[in-house]
This record gives C-alpha cells, sequence and structure tokens, in this order.
C-alpha cells in the first residue's frame, strides 16, 4: 500500500510525546501522564476559541497553517523501506529539508509579527541554529547518495547496504548523527528545554507564546509528526529492506517507541547546554557529518 | 579495518579542538594511543615478532598510560584551571580543524605510493596541520605540549605505514616519544612551572628587545 | 669502530665527569677528551674516504667540519674555564655544564660523519638535549624561557624532518632500496617522482631550519644564544649552525642531479633572502649586543642558503663561507664575554669608552667588526664576492642590489653599536681598576682572526683540496 509509511508515522507521532514523558516521569519515580494525555490536550485545543493581539496581522494567522502543512506534506515523501512514499523523485530530499525550512521561516516571521522582545530573541535563536544545523543534515544525506549512485529518498534507502567495518561505522554515526539534528530540529535538550518557560532561556517554545486555541492545537500536532518523521528516517536507515511485510510493519514501530524512550532517556540525564555554548555544540555535528563524508570517500575507493 | 581505525582518528582530532576542559585533553591522549596500538597491529604482520612485540609494548604503555600519567601529575603539580582558555572562540577552532581535515585528505589524494596508502599520509598532514593550529591558538604550556603530542601521533602513524619494511625508523618514532615523555613532560614542564609560577606564556616573553 | 670507541670514551667520560665532583677531575677529563676529538680529526683526514663503523664515512665535508670542531673545542674549554671561574654556580652545574659539553661535542661528530640519514637524525636529535641542558646553566627566569622554548622548537623542527625522512623511505622502498644510505639515495634519485622530492625537501628543510637558524624556524636559536652562558653561545652559533647545516646539504647532494634542482634552487633563495631581510629588520631594533651577534648569525646563514643556490661556484662560496663565519662568530663571542667582565651588562647603553679601558680588547672589537662585516683583508669577503659574482653571473640583478641593500643597514647597525661600545663616553659610577685584565684571553680571538684572514687569501692546497672535493657530487 502506498500510504504504509503516512499512516504508520501518524499512528506512531500520536503517541510519540506520550512515550517520552512516561519515561521522564519513570526515571524520576513519578507515575507520570497516560500515553495519550497530549492526544486529549490537543483534541481539547480545538474545541476552544483563539485570542489574537491587536499588533499582529494576517502572517500571524497563516503561519500554523503553513506550518502544519508543510510537516504534513512532508510526512508524504517519505519510503517504506521498499515501497515509495507517495511523492518520491530525484532530489525529493532538498525538497524535504526546505520544506520543513518554509514552515520554519513562517513560525519565525510570525514571532517577529507579535512585536515582542522575548518572541523576536526566540526567533533570532531559532534563525542561528536552524542555520548552523542544515549542513549536517545535507552532508549526511549526499554521503549516503555517494555511497548508492542515487538521490531521491526511495533509491537511497533501498540501495543501502553495510558489508565492511567501515561501513558499520558510517551507519553508528548516521545513526546518532540523525538522532541528535532530530534533537535540535525539535527543540529539545541539550539545544533548547521544552519544559522550561523562563522567557530569557526559551528557544522554541517563546515563539509561540502567543497563540492559543485552534492555532496552538495546530502547532503542537505538527510537533508531534516531526518527532516521528525524524524516527521514521531513521528505521529506513538502520533496518533492511529485505524482510517480509509485517516484520517491517512491526520493525518500523519498534523503531519509533525506541528512539522514543532514547529521546526521553537523553532529556533527563542531560542538562542544558549553556547558550553561548550552543553553537559551538551544533557545529560539531556538521563536523562529524565531514567526517562521515571522508569515511565514505575511503569507503568507495575515492580516496 | 584499517581505514575504520584512521577515521575514528579523525574524530578524535575533532574533539581537541570542541573540548575545552584539560583533563579532556589527556582523554583523547589516551584514546590515541589505543587506536595507534590498534594500527600498529595491524599494519606490521611482517617484522619479525620481537620487533612486533616490542613496538605493540611501548605504545600501549607509553602513549596510552605513561605520557597521560605524567600530564596528569603535572597538571596537578601546577594548579592548572580545569578550562583552558582559548584565542578564538571553539566554533571558529572546530571549522578550522575540520578544513585541515579536509586539507589533509585533498593532499593526500595528490599522491599515489605504491607503499604507502594515501590515507596513511593524508591523516598524518592533517594531524601535523592540527596540532600546529592547536600550540597556535592556545596561551598555555602545558596544551603547547599536548599541541606537540598531536604531531607526534601523527608522526609515529606515518612511520607506521613504512614499517613493514624498515622497523627501525618505528623504533626511532618511539625513542622520541619516550624522551620527550619522560625528560620535557616529567622534568621541564614543572620547573617552568615552579619558577614563573603560572604556565600562560605571556610570562615567558621577557627574552624580546 | 673507531667512531664507535670514540663515543664510548665521551660517554665514560661525560658520566665521570658528572659522577665524580670534582673541578680539577672536570679540567683533566674534558682536556683529554678535546685531545680525542682532535686525534679523531685527525685520524679522519689521514683516511679520508672511507668507511667506519658501517653508518659513518669519513667524506670531505665531514673532516672540514670536524676540524673546525676541535678548534673550537679548545678555544671553548679555555673560555669556558674562565667563565666558570668567574661566575660560580656550585660543583653540580659546572659537571652539568662540563657532562653536556662532552657530549654534546661527540654528537655533533658523530652527525658530521654520519652517511646515513637516520643515524643522523639521532645524533641531532641528540645535540637537541644536550644544548638545552648548556643553555638552562644560568638557572635564572630568562636562562630557562630560552631553554624550554629551543627545546620545544627545536623538536617540533626534528619531528618534522623526520617526517621528511619518513616520506624519503617511503618513496624508495617502492624503488627497491631499503635503507636511507646516502650513496644508494642518490643513484636512485633521478627516477623518483618529482613531486615526491620536493615535498621531502621541503619538509627536511623546514626540519632543520630550527637548527640551522634560517627562516622559518629561527627564534629559537636567536633566543637560545642571546640567554647561554657566552662560551656555550659561541660554540652552538658555529658549530651546531653547522650541523643543521650538513643535514640540509645531504639531502641537497641527493637532489642535485634531479630534476627538481631548479625548484630547490629557487626555495633556497626565497629563505635565504628572507632570512637576510628578517635579519637586517631585526637588527634596526636591537639593544643587546649578544642578540645582535645572533641576528647577525641569522643573516649569514640566509648567506650561505643563498650561495648554495647557485651552482658549483656556489658550493665553494657556501663551504667557505661556513668555515670563516664559525671562527670569526666565535672569537666576537669570546670578547663579547670579556666585555661582559667589565661592564656586568650584555645592554648595549650600559658599555661605553671599551678602548680606554681595554686597548687589546678594543683592538679585537675592531678587527671583529670588519671580519663580520666582510670588509677585506676578512676571508668573509672573498666568500660573499664569489657569492655576488655567482649572482650576477646568472643574472639575478635585482636580487643581488636588494642584498647589497640589506648589508648596508646591517654594517649600519653594527657600526653605530660597536663605535658606541668602543668610543662613547663612559657610564657613570664604574670602577674599572679593581677589574683585572687577562693577559692570554684575548689570544684565541687573534688567532681565529688571523686564520680567517690566511684561509681567505692564501689558502693552503689541503684545504682547497678538501673543499673541491665536498662540492663534487
Amino acid at each position: 500500500m502506498i500510504l504504509t509509511a503516512a499512516i504508520l508515522i501518524l499512528i506512531s507521532g500520536l503517541i510519540f510525546p506520550g512515550i517520552i514523558g512516561k519515561v521522564k516521569a519513570k526515571i524520576v519515580g513519578r507515575k507520570g501522564p497516560g500515553f495519550f494525555q497530549p492526544v486529549y490536550d490537543i483534541v481539547r485545543l480545538f474545541r476552544k476559541g483563539s485570542v489574537y493581539s491587536t499588533t499582529t496581522s494576517y502572517i500571524f494567522r497563516l503561519s500554523p497553517l503553513i506550518y502544519f502543512a508543510t510537516i504534513f506534506t512532508a510526512l508524504f515523501f517519505l519510503p517504506f523501506f521498499n515501497q515509495k512514499g507517495v511523492f518520491s523523485f530525484e532530489g525529493d530530499f532538498v525538497v524535504f529539508a526546505y520544506l520543513f525550512a518554509l514552515g520554519r521561516f513562517m513560525m519565525i516571521i510570525a514571532a517577529l509579527d507579535t512585536g515582542s522582545g522575548f518572541e523576536g530573541m526566540g526567533a533570532n535563536r531559532e534563525a542561528l541554529f536552524s542555520m548552523i544545523v542544515e549542513p549536517a543534515f545535507f552532508i549526511l544525506m549526499g554521503s549516503l547518495a555517494l555511497i548508492t549512485d542515487h538521490i531521491s529518498f526511495y533509491e537511497l534507502f533501498v540501495n543501502l547496504h553495510f558489508g565492511s567495518n567501515l561501513s558499520v561505522l558510517v551507519t553508528l554515526i548516521g545513526t546518532y548523527l540523525l538522532i541528535q539534528i532530530a534533537m535540535v530540529e525539535n527543540s529539545r535538550v541539550p539545544v533548547d528545554d521544552p519544559k522550561t518557560h523562563l522567557e530569557l532561556t526559551m528557544i522554541h517554545e517563546v515563539m509561540i507564546l502567543d497563540y492559543s486555541g485552534f492555532d496552538l492545537a495546530l502547532i503542537q500536532l505538527a510537533n508531534l509528526f516531526k518527532f516521528s518523521i525524524y524516527g521514521a528516517l531513521i528505521a529506513n536507515f538502520v533496518l533492511p529492506a529485505t524482510m517480509p511485510f509485517y516484520l517491517l510493519v512491526l520493525g518500523f514501530l519498534a523503531v519509533e517507541i525506541v528512539f522514543a524512550v532514547i529521546v526521553g532517556l537523553l532529556e533527563s540525564f542531560r542538562a542544558r547546554n549553556k547558550m553561548n555554548k550552543n553553537p559551538q555544540w551544533i557545529i560539531s555535528l556538521s563536523a562529524i557529518a565531514v567526517l562521515v563524508f571522508i569515511a565514505v570517500l575511503i569507503l568507495i575507493e575515492r580516496m | 579495518m584499517v581505514s575504520l581505525l584512521i577515521v575514528l582518528y579523525g574524530l578524535t582530532l575533532i574533539y581537541f579542538a570542541l573540548s575545552e576542559r584539560v583533563n579532556n585533553y589527556v582523554v583523547l591522549l589516551g584514546i590515541q594511543g589505543v587506536l595507534l596500538f590498534t594500527i600498529a597491529f595491524y599494519n606490521l604482520r611482517d617484522i619479525n615478532i620481537v620487533g612486533l612485540i616490542f613496538i605493540l609494548l611501548e605504545t600501549i604503555v607509553v602513549k596510552t598510560f605513561l605520557i597521560p600519567y605524567f600530564l596528569n601529575r603535572v597538571r596537578r603539580h601546577n594548579n592548572l584551571k580545569r578550562v583552558q582558555e582559548h584565542s578564538i572562540p571553539v566554533f571558529y577552532s572546530v571549522l578550522i580543524i575540520v578544513l585541515l581535515l579536509v586539507t589533509g585528505f585533498v593532499l593526500g589524494n595528490q599522491l599515489e605510493v605504491k607503499s604507502i596508502q594515501s590515507k596513511f599520509f593524508s591523516i598524518s598532514i592533517a594531524s601535523l596541520l592540527s596540532g600546529l593550529f592547536f600550540v597556535i591558538i592556545h596561551k598555555n604550556v602545558f596544551s603547547h605540549l599536548v599541541g606537540y603530542l598531536i604531531i607526534e601521533n601523527g608522526m609515529f602513524l606515518l612511520s607506521l605505514a613504512v614499517g613493514n619494511e624498515m622497523p627501525v625508523l618505528v623504533s626511532l618514532a618511539i625513542m622520541i616519544d619516550i624522551f620527550i615523555g619522560i625528560l620535557v613532560i616529567g622534568i621541564f614542564l614543572n620547573k617552568v612551572g615552579d619558577v614563573f609560577q603560572s604556565t600562560n606564556i605571556d610570562e615567558l616573553s621577557q627574552l624580546k628587545n | 669502530m673507531v667512531l664507535l670507541v670514540f663515543f664510548a670514551i665521551s660517554i665514560i667520560i661525560s658520566s665521570l665527569i658528572f659522577l665524580l665532583r670534582k673541578k680539577t677531575v672536570n679540567l683533566i677529563l674534558t682536556s683529554l677528551f678535546v685531545a680525542t676529538q682532535i686525534g679523531l680529526s685527525a685520524y679522519s683526514f689521514i683516511h679520508k674516504g672511507e668507511t667506519d663503523s658501517a653508518y659513518f664515512t669519513f667524506d670531505a665535508i665531514g673532516i672540514i667540519l670536524s676540524m673546525v670542531l676541535s678548534l673550537l673545542s679548545i678555544t671553548t674549554l679555555y673560555h669556558s674555564i674562565l667563565y666558570l671561574n668567574r661566575h660560580t654556580s656550585g660543583i653540580k652545574n659546572e659537571c652539568i655544564y662540563f657532562a653536556s659539553l662532552v657530549m654534546l661535542i661527540s654528537s655533533m661528530t658523530g652527525a658530521y660523519f654520519a652517511n646515513h640519514l637516520a643515524v643522523m637524525w639521532v645524533c641531532i636529535e641528540a645535540t637537541t638535549l644536550f644544548v638545552a641542558l648548556l643553555i638552562f646553566h644560568e638557572r635564572s627566569k630568562v636562562a630557562l624561557e630560552a631553554a624550554w622554548k629551543y627545546l620545544y622548537v627545536s623538536s617540533i623542527g626534528v619531528t618534522i624532518a623526520f617526517m621528511g625522512l619518513l616520506f624519503l623511505s617511503a618513496i624508495s622502498n617502492a624503488h627497491g632500496i631499503k635503507s636511507l644510505d646516502m650513496k644508494q639515495l642518490a643513484i636512485i634519485a633521478k627516477d623518483m617522482n618529482p613531486i615526491y622530492l620536493k615535498i621531502t625537501f621541503l619538509l627536511v628543510l623546514v626540519g632543520f631550519s630550527a637548527k640551522m637558524g634560517i627562516v622559518p624556524l629561527h627564534t629559537v636559536t636567536v633566543d637560545a644564544h642571546t640567554a647561554a652562558p657566552f662560551p656555550v653561545s659561541a660554540f652552538i652559533s658555529t658549530t651546531l649552525m653547522n650541523v643543521g647545516f650538513l643535514g640540509i646539504f645531504r639531502l641537497f647532494t641527493i637532489v642535485a642531479h634531479t630534476g627538481i634542482i631548479n625548484w630547490t634552487n629557487a626555495l633556497l633563495i626565497i629563505v635565504g633572502t628572507l632570512s637576510i631581510a628578517m635579519s637586517a629588520i631585526q637588527l634596526l631594533r636591537i639593544k643587546h649586543f649578544k642578540r645582535m651577534f645572533a641576528f647577525s648569525s641569522l643573516e649569514h646563514m640566509g648567506i650561505i642558503a643563498v650561495a648554495l643556490s647557485l651552482g658549483k661556484p656556489g658550493y665553494y662560496a657556501a663551504i667557505l663561507h661556513i668555515v670563516f663565519h664559525s671562527f670569526v662568530k666565535a672569537g666576537l663571542f669570546y670578547q663579547i664575554g670579556q666585555v661582559y667582565n667589565f661592564f656586568k651588562s650584555y645592554w648595549i647603553s650600559d658599555t661605553g669608552n671599551y678602548f680606554k679601558i681595554n686597548p687589546v680588547g678594543g683592538l679585537v672589537i675592531i678587527l671583529g667588526f670588519i671580519s663580520i662585516t666582510a670588509m677585506p683583508p676578512s676571508g668573509l669577503f672573498i666568500s660573499e664576492f664569489l657569492v655576488f659574482k655567482a649572482l650576477f653571473a646568472l643574472k639575478h640583478y635585482a636580487l643581488a642590489c636588494f642584498i647589497l641593500f640589506l648589508f648596508t643597514i646591517i654594517i649600519y647597525v653594527f657600526g653605530k653599536h660597536i663605535f658606541f661600545l668602543l668610543y662613547s663616553n663612559p657610564p657613570e659610577n664604574k670602577n674599572f681598576e679593581t677589574i683585572k685584565i687577562n693577559r692570554f684571553e684575548t689570544i684565541s680571538q687573534f688567532v681565529l682572526f688571523g686564520l680567517v684572514i690566511y684561509l681567505g687569501f692564501n689558502p693552503p692546497v689541503f684545504f682547497t683540496d678538501l673543499i673541491k672535493s665536498a662540492i663534487s657530487f
């Protein structure tokens, strides 16, 4: 079925934040909210009305819609092991990355639109961090494209075989990089702590301070799906495409759940970076991506 | 297998730029020692067994244990601060180290020597340049020593590349190691710390006009 | 066999000096060692061309430099004794001084005669250690700083040179030669890929520039010569720089008949001219005598590098220059030590009226000034004249004029400070009658300067024959 990937991502996205919350709570010894609590919150928000500030313009009302639309569209780019995504063409991972960038751009200008100093500060940081992490994603995808000689998601993941020792290293580092990129993109620890509500230290949360009701629900829903999209990417990367269908479905869900658990563990045991140390931490991801690129060049014997 | 270890060695070079604590430098040098030990093991299969054991022993003992031990002693003796100051922000030094790594690999790619795989030459040049860069951006005598040890690890890697035919060169590289490790680190650095009461190189500028 | 015996004797003597803490024993043993070294030089001259102990050959350039070393060892020993009598610093420090001196002389001899690149490299590495110990003799802050910097940068330089040697051995392995013997390398050098040879030469040049004292790693030699005791400065700014020169020269002979010789010559000219320019610029701000002489060494090494790039006539001039420079520089340093005895300071502004105080010493200074700035009748005039003749013959007119201009600046600075030392108003509050002038102290300098004049204008046949066979590669 061509929509397998999309349906699975939607399902896993709905339980993702629940798992993270439960893991974090269990580690500190609490019972924690239920698995579906975030979904209930979103449904509740959908039923509420919105309040708009008088300093905002149509951009403020427009951006949550565009943000959600881009994330939702990006969903359909991902392949499901040996089945193409709904949209699949050459160079689709570039469109994928820039759909995300479009959504983020709309959120940034909406935050600037409110005229609030705090939101401007958050927009500023968000723009910087996403700029620094972009090379990491592209260099990683570029390295994979070098190995397999194809440049669309589906072809890339179908042709990815791992034989020698060096390719094991590439897999491990690639997975680590993807996890960290996901953490940066979703504004989790160590880049940003979603629980903190001290305005001076927020990055993503501060941009959505002024949203309420339907808009806030859209934004939170989009955040859920961003996570599970990255989980799908990791699942495609890690699991081979040669297993039977039902095993693949189970493997996909398992990878998503393990990813959520890892995020929960990372959030519990790490502290947030000092704000001025964030750029150097994020640039280290790009540096490691360059190393993966060199390793791939050695692998394909261009070196 | 050797390619994997060389890539991991490149990873340690990046972490040298990234870490700020003095302790991390010492740990990274130990990790480099372990990597060199493994590379030596895989590369020097053809020389006689006694020479091989000597080289392996020296790598593990001196590079992984003795030198970090001496460095730790010097660090405690001089009461070095936990975090070393940089002349340029870490952000830019990471970028520059990546650039040097890429330069090393590009340079190594231009050569096609039959008896060295060009990977060895590339990582060795990258290590030399990174060590020199490390010395330039740090202002502490201790960090200068760490930078010298990075250069020396790069030189040892290059000597492993030709070690099969001429094991005497690998032994020479080891001699420098022992010489620098015991003499320079053990004796001179402590003296500098004692006499100048600090290991900042701004104190070491009396010889200008 | 002979050289191994020599090394064994040097190790035994230096250990004895270090263990038996007695002053007279020091003197006797060191004199014995210097006599042994002179005997070795004579033996090597008689057995010219023979190979000894499988890794050493008594070739011509080694014999020349070893003879220079012998002569300078005698004078260094004499002036060290005078220096240590004036600055007492405990018997242990004196023992370390003499032991390091003995080991330094022996490792330099090994470096001169080695015919295997790795053995030469080991000897050069060994000299670093002993020189650092000698620089550190006075145990002052300045000395510690100079010793630390010297040890550090010299180690980096030697490491870079080692990388060059590793690379050379790798590419020679590809041609089937499994050792770094210089003769075999010279034979197959024509077949090697030029890029590899260029990289090797570049790495070795940069590495040994720390020892020879030219750009780019010249800074530590300048600092070391400033902070060391004056006999040590005299010794290391001459014979040690000769070792650095020999390292580069050996590799130069290997690549001299290959296709990269033009590139090598261009590189040497650039390095030499930069050294002379650096020296000229730095000398304009100089305020310290020993530092002035150290920069002068930088300049002369630059001239030697330029000379080396000029083909056959240049090679002859280079070797002449290095021999003469050793003698003249040593003489200058010895006399400056005597100046220190009077003024208790090496800073230029603290001195003055030296000619009145010590006429013989003042005469030596004038002779030294004439010699080091290459005015006739100094032998350095002959060698620099040959260098410029070759430069003009190869049509490097602009470069020759530029270097002459730099020389003018250097002569100006030298003249200004030397004449300040000799003839300006005396510093106040200094009483010079109580300082005894040692009658025999200036003999060594007269001998050295006279030797330079004699060898410049009327060289004995064996000297010119040695040089000609040294440059016949």
